[in-house]
């Protein structure tokens, strides 16, 4: 199975991902902690995959909503391989411009 | 509606609250619980607002909107690190430093914050109301450094699996054996200070999957599948800015 990563840039062209849009719009509403947007996006997620999948997305947003200030506040690399696996793929999703603006 | 949370999820989160109020390494529970009530109050101070719109945040200078009575340098990390993570760079880090807060105290301070938030983001996706900060115990920080720790990989120092004495708890889970924490770098991120990095690494493997779970591919172990976690872990990476 081939999945689109640019979705996961733009949080709307298709992944592929079964329940792809659904699960995004509660990620994105739980970082933005818009809880109108919340409300419909869980009932959403439970309508499609049910309630155990709710609560197993919810806490993947809210893990990585921890992990990525723990990889972001200490400097912390990708390991060499990974990042040069990954150098077409991060260009093609421009993830360098992260690096830009930082202090 | 309310959905029913797995026993091994509840029982973690409870866990990794309960510890914000005891003795840390390099905190007393005390100051723990400050740091953890700080977190939720960044969310509405000011200067973090105004820095989050600005082209770089060390334009915008003030004082923060604070609640609690922690040095400056704390307060300070605590809310960059809460509000704008994806633009942290290593001279701030290094003016944290030099402003008083010790690496330790930065590292045990961070596993802080990340479990609030990580709690916090948990029981607002759920629909659930958050957790009232938990009580504070009594007791003195450990004030314990692994012997082993060498800076090079992070900007501050870090504690290799192979550099891990037997002084030192098992952060890397080698026993009984084979070593389930052996991912990427950003497992090593807290390894300064090893009770602050199980008790962040207990929490996310039961919000995420432990190690071994992640790397076997032929089952599903949540009520997601593999592709939908990774798929949800990239998308709020993204929207982050997290570069990692």
């Amino acid at each position: 199975m081939d999945y689109v990563f640019e979705g996961l840039m733009d949080g709307t062209t298709d992944t592929g991902v079964p329940a792809a849009a659904e699960l995004i719009a509660l990620a994105e509403a739980a970082i933005a902690r818009d809880t109108d947007r919340l409300e419909r996006a869980r009932t959403a997620v439970v309508k499609r995959l049910g309630p155990d999948a709710m609560i197993d997305a919810a806490a993947v947003i809210a893990g990585f909503d921890g992990i990525t200030r723990i990889a972001d506040a200490t400097g912390i690399p990708l390991e060499p391989p990974r990042a040069a696996d990954t150098v077409d793929l991060r260009a093609r999703l421009a993830i360098d411009r992260f690096t830009l603006a930082k202090w | 509606m309310q959905a029913e949370i797995r026993a091994d999820l509840s029982e973690n989160l409870s866990t990794a609250w309960r510890h914000l109020g005891e003795a840390g390494s390099w905190w007393t529970g005390a100051e723990r619980v400050a740091i953890a009530a700080e977190t939720r109050q960044a969310a509405h101070c000011r200067l973090c607002a105004a820095r989050k719109q600005a082209a770089s945040a060390s334009m915008i200078t003030g004082e923060h909107d604070r609640a609690v009575d922690l040095p400056a340098p704390a307060i300070e990390a605590i809310h960059r690190i809460r509000t704008d993570s994806g633009r942290l760079g290593e001279s701030w880090y290094r003016s944290v430093i030099a402003a008083g807060l010790t690496e330790e105290q930065y590292i045990e301070l961070l596993s802080v914050v990340a479990i609030v938030v990580a709690t916090d983001t948990f029981h607002l996706a759920a629909g659930l109301p958050l957790p009232v900060l938990p009580g504070v115990r009594p007791g003195q920080p450990s004030r314990r450094r692994p012997a082993g720790a060498k800076p090079g990989l992070a900007w501050m120092p870090t504690l290799a699996p192979d550099d891990r004495t037997a002084d030192e708890p098992d952060l890397y889970r080698d026993h009984p054996g084979p070593r389930e924490r052996i991912g990427g770098n950003v497992q090593l991120a807290l390894s300064l200070v090893p009770d602050s990095m199980i008790h962040w690494w207990d929490m996310f493997e039961t919000m995420y999957l432990p190690g071994p779970a992640m790397r076997d591919f032929g089952r599903d172990y949540r009520a997601i599948s593999h592709a939908q976690i990774e798929m949800l872990a990239a998308r709020v990476a993204a929207l982050n800015q997290c570069l990692y």
